[in-house]
């Protein structure tokens, strides 16, 4: 079917194209079409927010329909979402096209800073207790890389806080001893992130932008096609 | 295989010991405050210097990109960013790539200019939250304005004062982004690489190993990393315990907890190694 294949294709092949290679005409009219063209972007991208609230509520609405497991839980996406909508359109009186003035307490921020703000920095929070408990169920030095593994995160967690500092603070005393210490844990820290971590942080990072300039002219010239669908 | 029930009901019982202690790890220190005595690392005094160069005036692009589970990190790091823009009269335009950021950043810049006596459109700007991404970049470097034509306040950018000279991004004398996830790489690419603005970041402890290879090579100005940056940068700038500071003895000791359980773990399973078992 050309209208669902082949003229999207084409939609891309032409946008992609003329993206990429007006970066080389060093003319006004091609700086106005990259201002133009970002203008688009940006309002296509703004789409995008409404199909992800979309996905999330059509979810949760099957979820509440099949009566599956925690279903409830379902529920207060709703709730959540209609309250902070309400709230935020109607906006303490002045509409959602105008700002209620500098400082005065709305509804929307309050919902903001009394659930939100805590709600998801407690559930952030919990990783702390996660990482712990599965640091000292697994974490062993089985082989050397492992050893090697155990050796740098032993260092990195000695020299991101001052503990030879603290612990002789706790006893009323003021080591010398205790702030070489730390400083020399402190100067191995930046050391392995400044080689180990910086090398293999920018393999990582080569090879993804590698990746993405291959799928890039995979999906350009049409040979990478999954994005429309239909499965192939 | 299933795991026996003996073994299910061991590993429960240590998961809640580690829970109860690391809570107590945490929370006794915040009872008992005691201050924490650390230099700044070299990283964290670059960053310092770098907005200390500045001359009075400058237009300081500062980019609130986390939500509120960051907060513990990064809000401390803002405010005194903020702090010491408004000491050396600078002008911080405050924008953010995340909706959740948005009130984030109107609390700091509210508290923080009203400590100093600043007022909104002439001594700092509150742009607010677009989406976009690396395209909203690329349409501020070409027009800053038209990707921005109102503050977020509904206030036209186009006659704001503190924007007098800021037509594109090559205008900004420096750019902060404040980062708990990557848009330090959509900041490089799309931004200070390409409109030539030099770039800083502060970011969450867990992102700052991604961050080094941009630092070496100098499109990083400046790298603030976690808890330990903002307390660095606390430090430098109001030259006392801040809010990160006073956050730094519970790290310290769930620090020293987890050093402890890990060097107890391992050395019961050495242990159980030379007496020819696997230990667990």
């Amino acid at each position: 079917m050309w209208y669902k294949r082949t003229i999207p294709l084409l939609i891309v092949f032409t946008i992609g194209v003329l993206a990429f290679a007006h970066n080389y005409v060093p003319l006004r009219i091609s700086d106005q079409f990259r201002e133009r063209l970002s203008e688009w972007f940006r309002i296509i991208g703004g789409f995008a927010l409404f199909l992800g609230a979309y996905s999330l509520l059509h979810m949760h609405v099957s979820r509440i329909r099949k009566q599956q497991p925690g279903w409830a839980y379902s529920v207060f996406v709703f709730v959540g979402a209609a309250g902070m909508i309400i709230v935020g359109l109607l906006n303490e009186g002045y509409g959602p096209l105008r700002s209620a003035p500098v400082g005065q307490p709305t509804w929307y921020q309050w919902g903001y800073d009394y659930i939100q703000k805590p709600c998801q920095a407690t559930i952030f929070s919990l990783l702390a207790f996660f990482m712990a408990s599965a640091a000292f169920r697994t974490f062993r030095a089985r082989n050397t890389s492992a050893a090697l593994l155990l050796a740098s995160a032993l260092i990195v967690m000695f020299g991101r806080v001052a503990i030879f500092q603290t612990v002789s603070a706790w006893f009323g005393a003021q080591s010398s001893f205790a702030r070489h210490a730390d400083g020399l844990f402190s100067a191995t820290t930046d050391a392995i992130m400044e080689y180990p971590n910086l090398a293999a942080t920018r393999a990582i990072l080569l090879g993804i932008s590698l990746g993405a300039i291959s799928q890039s002219l995979r999906i350009l010239f049409g040979i990478e096609r999954s994005y429309l669908g239909g499965g192939d | 295989m299933a795991a026996p029930r003996a073994d299910i009901k061991r590993i429960a019982v240590t998961r809640h010991i580690i829970y109860a202690l690391l809570t107590v790890a945490i929370i006794v220190p915040m009872l008992r405050p005691t201050p924490c005595s650390f230099q700044p690392t070299p990283n964290s005094r670059r960053f310092h210097e770098r907005i200390e160069q500045l001359p009075a005036g400058s237009e300081v692009l500062l980019s609130f990109d986390y939500s509120p589970d960051a907060k513990a990190e990064l809000y401390p790091m803002s405010v005194t960013l903020l702090e010491q823009c408004f000491e050396r009269g600078l002008i911080p335009v405050v924008m953010t790539h995340w909706p959740e950021g948005v009130r984030l950043a109107e609390q700091a810049c509210h508290d923080v200019a009203k400590k100093y006596g600043k007022e909104s459109g002439k001594d700092y700007v509150l742009l607010g939250f677009k989406p976009g991404g690396g395209n909203l970049l690329l349409n501020m470097g070409e027009n800053f304005k038209s990707a921005f034509p109102e503050d977020y306040y509904h206030q036209p950018t186009a006659t704001m004062a503190a924007l007098k000279g800021v037509k594109t991004l090559r205008d900004i004398d420096l750019a902060v982004d404040l980062a708990a996830g990557p848009t330090v790489d959509m900041w490089v690419v799309y931004g200070s690489d390409r409109y030539g603005f030099p770039l800083a970041a502060g970011t969450t402890a867990v992102a700052a190993p991604k961050c080094y290879p941009y630092l070496q090579s100098g499109q990083l100005k400046g790298l603030l990393g976690g808890m330990r940056g903002a307390a660095d940068y606390e430090q430098l700038v109001v030259k006392g315990v801040g809010p990160a500071g006073k956050l730094m003895l519970p790290q310290t000791v769930a620090h020293l907890l987890l050093i402890v359980l890990l060097v107890l773990a391992n050395g019961r399973f050495t242990l159980a190694r030379l007496r020819g078992k696997e230990g667990t």
